[in-house]
């Protein structure tokens, strides 16, 4: 039984990934999304000119990217398995809701942290030159951006598969998805701020935002999965 | 007694005790002064403002509440008691704003500062208000009911994060009922809180087992509307 879950998991990951392969849409689309985010952000700051220290706001300005981003990956997602009748197929064949859930979350997950991955250096490179850059360690990035896109993709995924069913699609997802993340936005730009900036006892703040990401990832996590099954269904 | 009696009943209690907290606030719970000894008259609205605050997180327990309820039972009612629920917290809320943002001109000399308690209260606005937003754009009936209790579960985790935040986090909003030293009140003042809390929490009781009765009435009316065959 639990092969066979393991098999159809990899099979939904797959298709994804490899429609992905065929089209790169998500990659391209998230991608343009990142640098357009940040060419209104050098419209946005450029007239406080060398008066603000970008550095102070990066880390912020980074998660703002991150989740328009994400809204944007999540709702494609969705639109395909519902324009193409892929979700109606997944629902007959006998595969269990859990496993169409993580399979999907998995997958957005993947989008979502490449495109991360893809997009920082872009920011440092555009934003933190001729600054002192991050000043811990950068894998200390690389823990948040991982433990917070969890959350995003785990309540995204669960809230993509209501909205793409309403009338209001992409914006309704933004109204219902971004409030509900208030808080692990926050703490991840918490842990960001204190891995970038540094200084005495950064890391102590760094792993105390941590604690709180990850109890929000879980919490989210276990909810989102409870409530998969029925909305799927619906 | 039915549930439409004592829901009257408690409507007028409910009116008679917050009316009462009302004049208990201003000629007989004493007045709290700051360390410089003038009279702190800004404070007189913690009467109000604390009861319809704690009274929208109790309500909005209820949207989560009965949303799990309904997709255990997949029964209408639960679906509807959600949404009433999340009604009568979508006016406490507001209120609740309304009546902080005057105190905070007062006490803050600001109308708004994005501290944890007034951004996560905030937030759980928007989620009140998404929560109608994402109702209103389901057709079918019964997958509205089903994302409408999945969003209310998952928009009620805010509540008690927002209700904590002041005891986990560096906040500059009061903490009056933590306990420990310094806290807590004097005994009119006391008695007065809890007449206002008790009154709202009737109202808010009230509130919603009136509209719930309304939308009762409603439904036996489309009803009957499909059987006679109008």
């Amino acid at each position: 039984m639990a092969s066979a879950s393991w098999r159809q998991f990899k099979a939904i990951l797959r298709k994804d990934l490899v429609m992905e392969m065929r089209t790169h849409e998500m990659i391209t689309s998230m991608g343009l999304y990142a640098i357009l985010t940040m060419v209104v952000y050098q419209i946005a700051l450029t007239e406080a000119g060398e008066a603000l220290d970008v550095r102070l706001v990066m880390p912020g300005l980074i998660w703002v990217a991150f989740i328009f981003m994400s809204l944007l990956g999540l709702n494609r997602s969705f639109v395909h398995e519902k324009d193409q009748g892929c979700i109606d197929a997944l629902l007959l064949s006998p595969v269990d809701r859990p496993v169409i859930f993580f399979a999907k979350f998995s997958g957005n997950l993947l989008f979502l942290l490449a495109v991360e991955v893809l997009s920082l250096p872009v920011f440092a490179f555009l934003f933190l030159q001729g600054r002192e850059g991050i000043s811990n360690p950068i894998w200390l990035l690389g823990v948040v951006m991982l433990a917070a896109s969890v959350g995003i993709s785990g309540v995204g995924t669960l809230l993509a598969t209501m909205t793409v069913n309403t009338s209001g699609k992409d914006i309704l997802l933004a109204v219902v998805f971004v409030p509900l993340m208030y808080p692990l936005l926050r703490a991840a730009v918490g842990a960001t701020f204190a891995a970038v900036i540094g200084g005495p006892g950064s890391i102590e703040t760094f792993w105390s935002w941590m604690a709180w990401v990850a109890g929000f990832d879980v919490i989210m996590l276990l909810v989102a999965f409870g409530l998969y099954e029925f909305v799927i269904g619906a | 007694m039915n549930r439409t009696k004592i829901a009257r009943l408690m409507l007028a209690l409910g009116g008679v005790l917050t009316t009462a907290a009302f004049f208990m606030t201003f000629f007989w719970a004493n007045a709290s002064t700051f360390p410089d000894g003038r009279i702190d008259f800004g404070q007189k609205i913690f009467y109000f403002h604390v009861p319809v605050a704690e009274a929208s997180f109790l309500v909005f327990f209820f949207t989560a509440f009965y949303g799990v309820k309904f997709l255990m039972t997949k029964d209408r009612r639960f679906d509807t008691r959600a949404k009433i629920a999340t009604e009568v917290t979508l006016l406490f809320v507001l209120l609740t704003m309304a009546t902080g943002i005057l105190w905070t001109k007062v006490a803050w000399g600001v109308w708004w500062l994005w501290e944890p308690r007034l951004t996560t209260y905030f937030i759980l606005t928007l989620l009140v208000i998404a929560y109608f937003v994402l109702r209103n754009s389901v057709e079918d009936e019964e997958r509205r009911a089903v994302y409408a209790s999945a969003f209310g579960i998952l928009a009620f985790i805010d509540a008690p994060i927002s209700f904590f935040i002041t005891r986990w986090a560096e906040s500059v909003h009061p903490v009056v009922l933590a306990g420990g030293e310094g806290s807590g009140l004097e005994t009119p003042m006391l008695i007065t809180f809890i007449v206002a809390q008790v009154g709202m929490l009737m109202l808010g009781y009230a509130f919603y087992e009136m509209r719930l009765h309304e939308e009762e009435i409603k439904e036996r009316l489309e009803a009957l509307k499909v059987t006679v065959g109008g």
